[in-house]
């Protein structure tokens, strides 16, 4: 299943070329179009795969659709003049693409469709140019002046149909992951009202999380809980936000007691993070204190955690693979591709120092020389490439 | 960074490629190894996809008043008629004076090989590939037309596909002279017919000769028929300019071939 989408994706582009040369020789140039040109159905594949991809695909694809314009049957130019030409503007616009997602770390629709407009001029421009430098005996002032504008703007009306459609069929189909939880101050208002209201009023909660599937039990027997010991889900959701440490997570807020806490001298500095029920105040903390009663996983807070992607328009995450017929929202930008696996080392002593096997739990920290060799892999190689050619060092 | 360092490399690679490329087909004349190879890869896909757009196209030109697929048969007719009254409209003095050079010693008749137009150059080169090759007995240098007039000639062939030339792309010249007066001129195209309908530049050689808005031009023929067999009438003068500092007079030339809407072509093989 994978491995055949894998291949369906390594051919969609391709095939989508190819599917744009024939097109545009067969249909576009023969459609007599009012006002001079005609749009060049390849250039924009080009400029919308380089924009939505990145400059390599992009001027990859741009030499191969322009050299396939060039040798196929009609043509009648010199063999690479389109190839240079939209190698250029495929390695251009995934560049500035790529800049600006640098800078502003976001690839905005308008922004792409400017750079892929942009490219797409510049690229009939090129063409016009590349044609008078050779000596084209067809490209002459005139003939310039009457089919440039012309093409131009059929491009630019045809520019944000054929993104549309290349950022459609690019579009990776694994499931977006969550970014990494960045909370502003309403969010973390948020959450704690998520963990407050949480099984304390069933009917309340806030959108997007799940209610609790099940009634939470009274629960009768006083206990002691560190603040620590939240339910693990929510420690996960919350620890990310430096939050202070909500109200008791699930079942009735216990109140505060802290007056009591000197007394039990037992408790020491951790009085403050300790929650004592007050029916209990009086007497010594029972054995097993410091630690939750129950085991962690069955927790009283028997509310699944929202997961990933929490904060964003409801999907099931991790279900299968959502098969889009038309892009949805954030269509412009493919999801970033899932981290590859890093490539086992060919072998010790192989260009990096050998290094012995750690294996004890004290030395599978890294050393100091792992992590400077991690910062800068090339000075010790650099060093024993020198001593092998004889150099100074 | 790396990532940015290697695709820096590549797109170097690719642009010494492309020069180089150009180069070697700028070398042999537009002609290189590369356009044959391409048409074979490029031949067969384009004959399917045109003969699946033909309804297409034929929308189009039904939208513009001409129900181009209903009488493509007919349009295969007229060629052939049009062929034939191309070798009768040669004048008698002509005949007497090519039969006399035994330039027209063996030849009793045109034969035409019929085609469609599948695939057209976008830009600025006027070239039509056409859906009959090698194999139909077409060769390059041979003269294309239609039941209009004249339309080009072959530049390239494939077994199944062959390249034509239009008489409007401005890298072609033929040989014409006016039905009238006899005399005779070099036509040029001006590149721009593809997208519109536009004028051809017709250069008469003799400095003492007059043209008329309104003559109509033909063919002048060339040695063997190659590349225009004689007769094919071409256009009409529109409008004479005499250009200062030249002797000789120029006209624009309207070609009675609407070469937007090209559809069903005749190719004339010399056997």
């Amino acid at each position: 299943m994978t491995a055949a989408r894998k291949v369906i994706r390594a051919l969609a582009v391709p095939i989508g070329l190819l599917f744009a040369v024939i097109v545009q020789l067969t249909i576009v140039n023969r459609a007599p179009l009012p006002g001079g040109g005609a749009p060049d159905l390849v250039l924009l594949v080009v400029a919308a795969l380089a924009v939505t991809i990145g400059p390599m695909t992009g001027m990859l694809a741009g030499f191969a659709g322009g050299l396939a314009l060039d040798v196929a049957p009609p043509g009648g130019h010199l063999t690479g003049e389109y190839a240079l030409v939209f190698c250029l503007v495929g390695y251009g616009c995934g560049r500035i693409m790529a800049a600006v997602e640098d800078a502003t770390g976001e690839r905005p629709a308008v922004t792409a469709l400017t750079v892929m407009a942009l490219g797409a001029a510049a690229g009939e421009v090129g063409k016009a140019a590349l044609g008078m430098m050779v000596s084209d005996p067809s490209v002459t002032g005139p003939a310039i002046k009457h089919v440039l504008p012309g093409a131009i703007l059929y491009d630019l009306v045809l520019t944000p149909f054929v993104l549309w459609v290349v950022a459609a069929a690019v579009r990776r189909p694994a499931p977006e992951r969550a970014p990494e939880p960045v909370f502003s101050q309403t969010q973390r208002l948020a959450g704690a009202m998520r963990a407050a209201s949480v099984g304390a009023v069933p009917g309340l909660r806030l959108t997007g999380s799940t209610p609790p599937p099940v009634p939470l039990p009274v629960r009768s027997e006083p206990r002691l809980r560190l603040g620590a010991t939240r339910s693990p889900a929510l420690s996960r959701t919350i620890a990310a936000s430096s939050l202070a440490p909500p109200p008791v997570a699930g079942g009735r807020a216990g109140r505060l007691n802290f007056t009591s806490a000197g007394r039990g001298n037992s408790l020491g500095g951790a009085a403050s993070a300790v929650r004592v029920p007050q029916g209990l105040s009086g007497k010594s903390p029972g054995k097993g204190w410091l630690r939750a009663e129950r085991p962690a996983g069955a927790a009283a807070p028997r509310f699944r955690s929202p997961g990933r992607g929490w904060l964003r328009a409801e999907r099931p995450a991790g279900a299968a693979a959502p098969r889009f017929k038309s892009p949805g929202k954030g269509w412009l930008r493919p999801a970033k591709p899932m981290p590859v696996a890093r490539r086992k080392s060919p072998g010790r002593g192989w260009l990096r120092p050998a290094r012995p096997i750690r294996s004890n739990w004290y030395t599978r920290s890294p050393s100091g020389r792992w992590l400077r060799h991690r910062k800068k892999p090339w000075r010790g190689r650099k060093q024993r490439l020198m001593q092998l050619v004889g150099g100074r060092r | 960074m790396y990532g940015a360092r290697r695709t820096r490399a590549v797109l170097i690679v690719l642009l010494i490629v492309a020069v180089a490329l150009i180069t070697l087909d700028f070398r042999d004349g537009g002609s290189s190894r590369a356009h044959t190879v391409g048409a074979r890869l490029f031949g067969p896909m384009e004959r399917l996809a045109g003969d699946a757009a033909s309804p297409f196209v034929g929308f189009y030109h039904a939208a513009a008043g001409d129900d181009s697929a209903e009488i493509a048969a007919l349009q295969k007719q007229n060629d052939q008629l049009r062929a034939e009254l191309a070798q009768n409209q040669v004048s008698k003095a002509d005949q007497a004076q090519l039969g006399s050079l035994g330039k027209l010693a063996g030849q009793h008749g045109y034969k035409v090989v019929t085609a469609s137009v599948i695939a057209v150059g976008g830009g600025y080169a006027d070239t039509v590939t056409i859906d009959a090759g090698s194999r139909d007995g077409i060769a390059p240098d041979e003269t294309v037309l239609n039941g209009d007039g004249l339309v080009g000639t072959v530049t390239a062939t494939t077994g199944t596909t062959a390249t034509v030339q239009l008489a409007t792309d401005a890298s072609a010249t033929v040989g014409v002279r006016t039905t009238d007066t006899n005399q005779t001129g070099a036509l040029t195209g001006t590149g721009q017919t593809m997208t519109a309908p536009q004028d051809m530049r017709v250069t008469l050689f003799s400095s003492t000769a007059v043209l008329q808005p309104g003559e109509t031009l033909v063919t002048f023929g060339s040695v063997g028929g190659r590349p225009y067999v004689p007769g094919v009438p071409v256009g009409q003068v529109v409008s004479v300019t005499s250009q200062p500092g030249t002797l000789t007079q120029s006209a624009l030339v309207q070609p009675f071939v609407d070469f937007t809407g090209l559809g069903v072509v005749g190719v004339v093989t010399s056997r």
